[in-house]
């Protein structure tokens, strides 16, 4: 038998906003509507646990924006099999995200 | 901005070292994004900063420094008690003996009372439980807890008393601070020591994974260098795992730890 992946709601839908969106914290706020003192750790412990890794876009990149580098996050192989299976433990995820997308 | 970023470096002080210039340019860069909103969108958003800074010092692994291991017990015991002596000279240089410490009242009075105060601050950061060893060993545990927390009342005692010509009138607040922050120290210590040799135990491994949690257990393992056994810790408390479990090696395990 297989163990039903497991996250807190919470975690979930900072790993699908991770998913769907830019893939850094800021752009998670705007998505999720957390507060940066939920969504950092949060981001922390996604990226401890291996379900998502950090990496840090090219100066160059930056330079062109005129702004300072950002740090990206993107779902790791376990992310996305977490974030499936956290998708069906909470069907309202996919849409909630969904909306904000659309929004953007 | 610059009183944002005041913040940010603020912060950045609780973040370990080796962590702390990536930790402030990330946290910079998402600062920039936010410069065009309200002044209460960019407080709230830096003063979430202290909460992420604090996450990491909690769950980074200890500093290597060697000079700020306490491993052993003795050396543990051993600095506790030479802080007890520098405070007490300095506390006696103001206070020089026969006469009353006029500050506070009766030492020992004192020691228990404020030890007592801070009691419900303790039990609002930390657990009291130390976890589960097995009924009647390692009776030397407790004998090492009551030394620490016997050196830990006079230390804070006379450590508050020794700053008390520049604190003046806080001293009594300073004094149920520090007892409340020196017996976490205590009981957080304790929980992180083999109940055998008594010496701090070390190798984190984080043990399973989140996705398994309902079925497995999932937590990080620290081990005892000398072999003696394995500490569970989980993340989050379960019905298999409400707290830290200590699972003893035999002695046909040593080898591996030699």
């Amino acid at each position: 038998m297989v163990a039903e992946p497991k996250l807190s709601h919470t975690a979930a839908l900072i790993l699908r906003a991770i998913h769907a969106g830019d893939g850094y914290g800021f752009s998670v706020m705007e998505m999720t509507g957390l507060p940066s003192g939920t969504v950092y750790p949060a981001m922390r412990r996604l990226e401890r646990d291996g379900l998502i890794r950090g990496q840090w876009e090219r100066q160059s990149i930056a330079d062109a924006g005129q702004r300072p580098p950002r740090k990206y996050y993107k779902l790791t192989k376990t992310g996305q099999t977490t974030l499936q299976a956290s998708e069906r433990r909470y069907p309202l995820l996919a849409k909630l995200t969904a909306v904000e997308v659309d929004r953007s | 901005m610059r009183i944002h970023l005041a913040v940010l470096r603020t912060a950045a002080r609780l973040v370990p070292g080796e962590q702390r210039a990536e930790w402030f340019a990330e946290w910079s860069a998402e600062l920039w994004q936010v410069r065009q909103s309200g002044e209460r969108r960019k407080a709230r958003f830096c003063l979430g900063s202290f909460r992420d800074a604090l996450w990491l010092r909690r769950n980074s692994p200890p500093d290597p420094r060697p000079w700020l291991r306490l491993e052993s017990p003795g050396r543990c015991l051993g600095f506790l008690g030479l802080a007890l002596a520098v405070c007490v000279a300095i506390a006696l240089r103001s206070h020089p003996p026969g006469s009353p410490l006029r500050p506070v009242g009766p030492p020992l009075l004192v020691m228990l009372g404020m030890a007592a105060m801070s009691l419900p601050a303790l039990l609002a950061t930390t657990s009291l439980g130390l976890g589960e060893y097995p009924v009647n060993r390692y009776g030397w545990r407790w004998a090492f807890l009551a030394g620490k927390i016997a050196l830990l009342l006079p230390l804070v005692f006379f450590g508050a008393l020794a700053l008390w010509p520049l604190i003046g009138r806080a001293l009594v607040h300073l004094m149920w601070i520090g007892y409340a922050i020196a017996f976490r120290w205590a009981l957080v210590d304790q929980r992180r020591r083999c109940p055998q040799c008594l010496r701090l135990l070390k190798h984190p491994a984080p043990i399973g994974e989140p996705s398994h949690m309902f079925l497995e257990w999932y937590g990080t393992e620290f081990a005892c260098v000398k072999g003696h056994g394995l500490l569970h810790v989980p993340e989050i408390p379960t019905v298999s795992f409400r707290t830290q479990t200590w699972m003893r090696l035999d002695r046909s395990w040593r080898a591996l730890f030699s």
